[in-house]
């Protein structure tokens, strides 16, 4: 298994590569510059020049690379074009509020999601079977962003319980409590689309294995129903479910873009998106980097722990 | 047997559900112990702070749509965005009213004989916000640092004597041949060539801020723009310091008790960014004292929703810079087919449909508020009668599709632009429309791959900014315009500084424009300006907002 691993992310370090150096590449091929920002009839074209030649745009683009990749390679992910500050401190600010989003959201997906594919595949066909599938699919199609301004209007704005936005108050004491109260509504946003997703491949995975004839052997050997559901047949339908979830992370924060907008909150996302409206090449490359290294390191997790799931699965 | 599944099932329900809440709350506390740790201490032992004078402090918040981007105050990269929390810690040495008005701040007074030595005295008592007196070696300090080869700043000096064509030092000079330190408090600046003292008193007087010697003294100037101190500038000389900055989110500045001005009545000062839709919402609730200008704007489609508010007052500032087609004169070089489109754009339906009344029309880009505003001129009516005569004469081939590009931010402005492209295929002219971010279009249009586009321009004090645009020399310009009569009249301009010929000129120059329609200015907004009724003083206006801050007052409840 140790060997495994190692060797995975032996292999990671050129796919690693390959992907700055695309997004390097892409980046540099999207219309517009960062100066371009700055064009003004009233700025002389020779000061846009000093501008770009002061940001080292003028440089042939492998230079321009290579002058990243060797920064990279010595821990410097360089400055931002907009803001002159140190893209690993625009970064770190960020990823924080935004990890905790997602995980929030996530855990709360998974934990809606479980129990409720559970009852919906042991009570098939039977009303709250129905119930749970109509909610489920609820879930799945209402966007994401129409929810939020929905909940913001009557949770923030009508009934004025909840913060409409932020993360924590403004001038206030701050404190864990102040920020939970400003999770709620975009945690519950994104765990209610994650569960919707995620309530069907629960059902329909378990009852893929409900069907199985060991489960009869274990009812027969006279196992309480309880233990036959939650423990033998539960783990055995998580197996695809590991699957599902790990692809979920990614998407998650790529989704993070929008619920973040919508929340002002202080996460990546929103860091992200003024990036690239600003073509900022430098903090962008610096998110690219930390999207590639969770996507990597998200399925290497998603791998290993399918083989402690099941004994089925070994590495070598 | 089916009754103890059910309980069965209520049970591994509830203790699931139990998990969720208690995972929920440890996953909380574990990451917020992280973000904690990675922030900086200052924010703590302010927050302490906050709490011993809650009861008392005074607090204003102000929404902005667009986040501050720099806290640069010599590099201001033209962010109106970063402006908002610049002017607040900067003051320079003149401040402008919302009427265009110069009033001074540093500057006890700024004297002129021949419109080219600029003598300037500082106010004796200025001083840092820590103490340090501000004198002319911090203001010798900041142009020398500022005008480096290596530095890059928003300042535009390039009529000052000794620096090159854009406004720098050239490379290996260290002094300003045209800047004479005369003592502490006393400096004079040499122009190239007399200038118009509104130029001096713009560029000059208000655009430059300036940097503490003390505290920046023997910086490399290839480092200048990487510094922490631009990160966290706890030492400026203006009515609110530096408190926190929250990266996209929030800038705090805290008044200065130093200030050589009254002390601010207001304690602290939160520039919040949020989107137009949540501003909006804020306003409602009472989060957001008030909304700013040019980039807090509540969209004036939202004009009945936040005048049916009770907790606020709405009114309109002045008519401010129109939002404007720019057309590519290589591919529509016939005025006449020009003239048509302005016939043919109904331009009344957009100010009384879309933004309910709050607009005025004109036609060229100088507000109807700005000193030159050429006020004789009358705007092409909507007549598409005439617009469909006028491409008749200039052989209109009604199959050609004209390109018409629209930077997409500006909701309003995107709507209007829908509604043109209505007007214009109804006399027979075909549009295709293309939608782009600013970066993509403004790529586009040096590619010349427009023949129309619609932006909004600055509000500029100096009245010749106006009309940079439409010199020839710019082979890659919006308009790619070449008329020898505009280009002597934008030079007169220019050189002239009798303010009676320059309005002569400008008003020429405006009338010539108007026949020609390089541009054609769509409506001119009436910017709305919400404003909490708890505000005794201060409001957003479309020039200088923070030039009376320290006056502004909160109601105590």
């Amino acid at each position: 298994m140790g060997r495994y691993i190692v060797r995975r992310l032996l292999i990671a370090i050129p796919v690693f590569f390959g992907i700055t150096l695309l997004s390097f590449l892409i980046m540099n091929m999207a219309p517009g510059n960062p100066v371009d920002m700055l064009i003004n009839p009233n700025t002389p074209k020779e000061m846009l020049e000093l501008k770009k030649e002061l940001l080292g745009l003028n440089d042939p683009l492998h230079v321009q690379y290579l002058k990243w990749l060797g920064g990279f390679l010595q821990g410097e992910l360089g400055y931002s074009f907009s803001s002159f500050a140190p893209v690993s401190q625009l970064i770190g600010e960020r990823i924080g509020p935004t990890l905790l989003l997602a995980s929030a959201s996530l855990l709360l997906g998974i934990l809606i999601a479980i129990p409720a594919g559970i009852i919906s595949a042991v009570h098939q066909n039977s009303r709250l079977d129905y119930m749970m599938t109509a909610l489920s699919f609820l879930g799945t199609s209402i966007p994401p962003f129409f929810l939020g301004l929905g909940l913001i209007y009557v949770m923030g704005i009508e009934l004025g319980w909840l913060p409409t936005g932020g993360m924590t108050t403004l001038g206030g004491t701050g404190g864990i409590g102040d920020i939970i109260l400003h999770m709620i509504l975009p945690v519950t946003v994104l765990g209610v689309t994650i569960a919707g997703k995620k309530v069907r491949y629960v059902r329909a995975s378990m009852l893929d294995v409900l069907q199985q004839d060991y489960l009869r052997t274990a009812r027969a050997k006279g196992l309480s129903e309880f233990m036959v559901t939650n423990k033998h047949a539960l783990r055995n339908a998580l197996i695809p479910i590991i699957t599902v979830v790990g692809a979920e992370i990614p998407l998650l924060l790529g989704g993070s873009i929008i619920m973040e907008q919508v929340f002002q909150w202080p996460g990546i996302g929103q860091l992200t998106m003024e990036a690239i409206l600003s073509r900022d090449y430098p903090t962008l490359m610096g998110l690219n980097l930390i999207a590639a290294c969770i996507v990597l390191s998200m399925n290497l997790v998603t791998d290993i722990l399918y083989a402690t799931v099941d004994p089925r699965i070994t590495y070598s | 047997m089916q009754s103890l599944l059910r309980v069965v099932h209520g049970f591994a329900l509830l203790t699931m559900l139990i998990l969720l809440l208690s995972a929920c709350t440890e996953s909380n506390e574990t990451n917020v112990g992280t973000t904690a740790k990675t922030a900086p201490p200052e924010t703590k032992s302010v927050d302490a702070k906050a709490d011993i004078e809650q009861a008392a402090s005074k607090t204003l918040t102000i929404g902005i749509v667009n986040a501050p981007v720099t806290l640069n105050q010599i590099n201001t990269q033209d962010n109106s965005a970063s402006l908002a929390p610049i002017s607040l810690l900067n003051d320079a040495l003149l401040d402008v009213t919302d009427s265009a008005q110069f009033v001074p701040k540093l500057a006890e007074s700024i004297e002129t004989k021949d419109k080219q030595t600029y003598l300037v005295k500082l106010k004796s008592n200025a001083k840092w916000n820590d103490g340090t007196p501000f004198t002319t070696a911090d203001v010798a300090f900041t142009l020398k640092l500022a005008l480096h080869p290596k530095v890059d700043t928003s300042f535009k000096l390039q009529f000052i004597e000794g620096l090159n064509d854009i406004g720098k030092l050239d490379e290996g000079v260290t002094d300003i041949a045209g800047l004479r330190i005369i003592d502490s408090t006393t400096f004079e600046i040499k122009t190239k060539t007399p200038i118009d003292p509104l130029v001096f008193n713009e560029r000059f007087g208000v655009k430059v801020n300036f940097l503490p010697e003390h505290i920046l003294k023997g910086v490399d100037p290839e480092q200048l723009s990487t510094h922490e101190y631009f990160q966290k500038p706890t030492v400026t000389i203006g009515p609110y310091k530096f408190a926190s900055h929250e990266n996209g989110q929030y800038v705090e500045v805290t008044k200065n008790d130093n200030y050589y001005l009254d002390v601010p009545k207001i304690d602290s000062i939160f520039i919040k960014v949020l989107p137009a839709a949540n501003l909006v919402a804020q306003l409602q609730t009472g989060e957001i004292g008030m909304n700013s200008l040019p980039v807090g704007l509540v969209p004036i489609t939202d004009y009945d929703k936040v005048t049916g508010f009770d907790n606020v007052n709405v009114s309109s500032a002045t008519a401010s810079e129109p939002a404007e087609l720019f057309f590519n004169i290589e591919r529509l070089p016939d005025k006449r087919v020009r003239q048509a489109i302005a016939h043919a754009l109904n331009r009344p339906l957009i100010v009384d449909q879309l933004l309910k009344g709050q607009a005025e029309i004109i036609d060229g880009g100088v507000p109807s508020s700005h000193p030159y505003f050429n006020k004789d001129i009358q705007p092409y009516e909507y007549d598409p009668e005439k617009a469909k005569q006028l491409l008749q004469e200039a052989g209109w081939d009604s199959d050609r599709k004209l390109t018409f590009l629209i930077p997409v931010g500006n909701k309003v402005r995107e709507q209007a632009a829908d509604i043109l492209v209505q007007n214009l295929e109804a006399v027979g002219i075909g549009i295709d429309v293309q939608k782009f971010d600013f970066p993509t279009l403004i790529d586009k249009v040096e590619k010349g791959e427009h023949d129309i586009t619609i932006f909004t321009r600055d509000y500029y004090i100096e009245p010749s900014l106006y009309f940079t645009t439409y010199k020839s020399n710019d082979p890659e310009s919006v308009i790619r315009y070449n008329n020898p009569l505009v280009d002597e009249l934008i030079q007169k301009g220019e050189q002239e500084i009798d303010e009676a010929k320059r309005h002569e000129i400008y008003n020429e120059l405006q009338e010539v424009l108007h026949d020609e329609v390089p541009t054609l200015a769509v409506y001119s907004e009436k910017r709305l300006q919400v404003v909490s009724k708890n505000i005794l003083v201060g409001k957003p206006l479309n020039l200088g907002t923070f030039n009376n801050v320290n006056q502004w007052d909160l109601a105590t409840k």
